[in-house]
Parts: structure tokens; sequence; C-alpha cells
């Protein structure tokens, strides 16, 4: 019994600490403002995502190259900067430095059609994932 | 307990109003109750009656503004602004004027009412505004 369970202490001990290995990265992660969740409100995304799924965004990328089109991202309301919206990069216009934002839902999304492209400052967030509802958990 | 992995932050897939229906004629016609009215208040020694038509008179200037707001805000676009310069000088004017029929009983300014909103009826017609932001027809 004991010597079994001396056999197993190597892999758990190496499975705890592989753990709050992780847990250290993520929480400096996300302290740095490279990760963060983010819940959805609204329908302008689907079928792409819907309200009330939590997704994981990424600040990164965007400090380093601009926004591509096709990338789903958040954005400060031009009309409202204290509202984030989630729209899809629609367009990317290198001299003016803009991007054109719309929802995948274009019946039911108030973007760049209404308030015009946003510069590419506004763009920080990439979002990567959605980890809930976990059944429809994927890279986005 | 509060789910750990919840967000904490909320992005909006947002739309404003799905509909999308415009037209100056709301405006025009709550401008015409109060031009209208004015007469009717001028022409009435009937202080019950005078008293009734600033009432109605404050209300329906009240939605004239609004209507005018509605416009101006959500249906004109940025690509309007560059086909109409004057667009923003003619809706604030127009604001101001429905402001100035609330306050007074002056027929002039109810004149100049209407006629700002047949500006603005102007640009939404010259930009498709009757086909894009009303229903062609209705299947009943």
């Amino acid at each position: 019994m004991s010597t079994e369970r001396g056999r197993h202490r190597p892999l758990s001990s190496f499975v705890v600490r592989g753990l709050a290995l992780g847990a250290g990265v993520a929480a400096i992660a996300f302290a740095r403002r490279w990760l963060d969740v983010v819940e959805v409100q609204g329908s302008s995304m689907a079928p792409t995502v819907l309200p009330g799924e939590w997704l994981l965004v990424e600040g990164r990328t965007y400090t380093r190259r601009p926004p591509r089109v096709g990338e789903v991202v958040l954005a400060a309301d031009p009309r409202e900067p204290s509202r984030e919206l989630i729209k899809r990069v629609a367009a990317v216009d290198a001299e003016s430095r803009t991007v054109d934002l719309r929802g995948d839902a274009p019946e039911a999304s108030t973007d760049s059609r209404t308030f015009g492209a946003v510069p590419v400052e506004a763009v920080y967030w990439r979002v990567v994932a959605r980890y809930w509802p976990a059944a429809r958990a994927t890279r986005l | 307990m509060r789910n750990p992995l919840r967000p904490t932050r909320r992005v909006h897939a947002h739309c404003d109003i799905p509909c999308g229906i415009y037209d100056p004629a709301q405006a025009r016609i709550e401008a015409e109750s109060c031009y209208k009215i004015i007469e009717k208040y001028n022409a009435s020694s009937d202080e019950l009656l005078r008293a009734r038509c600033i009432d109605i008179k404050e209300e329906r200037a009240e939605l004239t503004k609004h209507h005018i707001d509605v416009l101006w805000h959500d249906y004109f676009k940025p690509e309007h602004l560059e086909k109409f310069p004057d667009l923003h000088d003619v809706c604030w004017k127009a604001s101001k004027a429905a402001s100035r029929v609330k306050q007074t009983t002056d027929l002039e300014a109810a004149k100049e009412l209407l006629g700002l909103i047949d500006k603005i009826d102007e640009m939404w017609r010259a930009s498709g505004g009757p086909e894009k932001t009303r229903l062609q027809a209705v299947a009943v």
C-alpha cells in the first residue's frame, strides 16, 4: 500500500506543480492585461457568439500588428466610449489607420455602417475562444 | 457561491434598433399640429381653450424635437454629411426652432420649423430614404 502510494507521488507532485505553474502564468497574464474573460450581451454577432456566452480575449496581438479582416474583436463604441462592442473586422484601411466593424447578423447590428470606421487604436482586444457553454467551447 | 469562471466584464454585440424605419413626415405632422394650435390660440379668447392649446403645443413640440433628433443621430451617416455639408447646421437649427415653438406662441417660429423640417426631408429623399427606410409593401 505504502509502496504503491510512493510510486505515485512523483507523478502527482508533477501534476500539482504543473497546475500551480499554469495558474501562476495565467495570473500574470491576466494581471498584465494579456488575457481577460468577457460575457456577451446582445445578438448582433449571432450565430457566431450568442448572448450570455463567455469568451477568452487577449490584448497582446494588436500591440504588435493591426487587426486583420475576419478577426472578432472588442472595440470601444465611438458613440459611447464606456460601452465595449464585440464585432468582426470587415475591412482595414492601412492609410487612414481605420477599421470597419460589422456584426455577423447585419440586420440586427449597429456597426460601422452607422458610426463609421473606427481608429485602429480603438481595437485592443482580440477574441480567442469561447469557453462557456462547455458544449460550444471552441477557438474563434 | 459565484462561479469563479464567470466574467465580470460585459461586451456588447450591439444593435440600436432593428427596425430602421425613418421618415421626416413624423416630425412634420407634429410641427403642423403646433402651427395650427398656435393659430387657434391666437384666434381664441376662451381662456380654457388657450390653456389647453399651450399644453398640447408643448407636448407636440417636444415630439417634433424628438423625431428630428432621431433622424439626426440615427438615420444620417458620415457619408451623408459629405454629400450635404450643412446637414448638422440644418438639424441643429431645426432642434432649436422646435424649442422656440415649445416656449412661445410665435407663428413665425412654427413656420421656420416647418421650413427646416422640409430641408431635412430633402436630404432624406436625396439619400434614398423613401426606398431604404420605409416599407415598400407589406404582405397581409
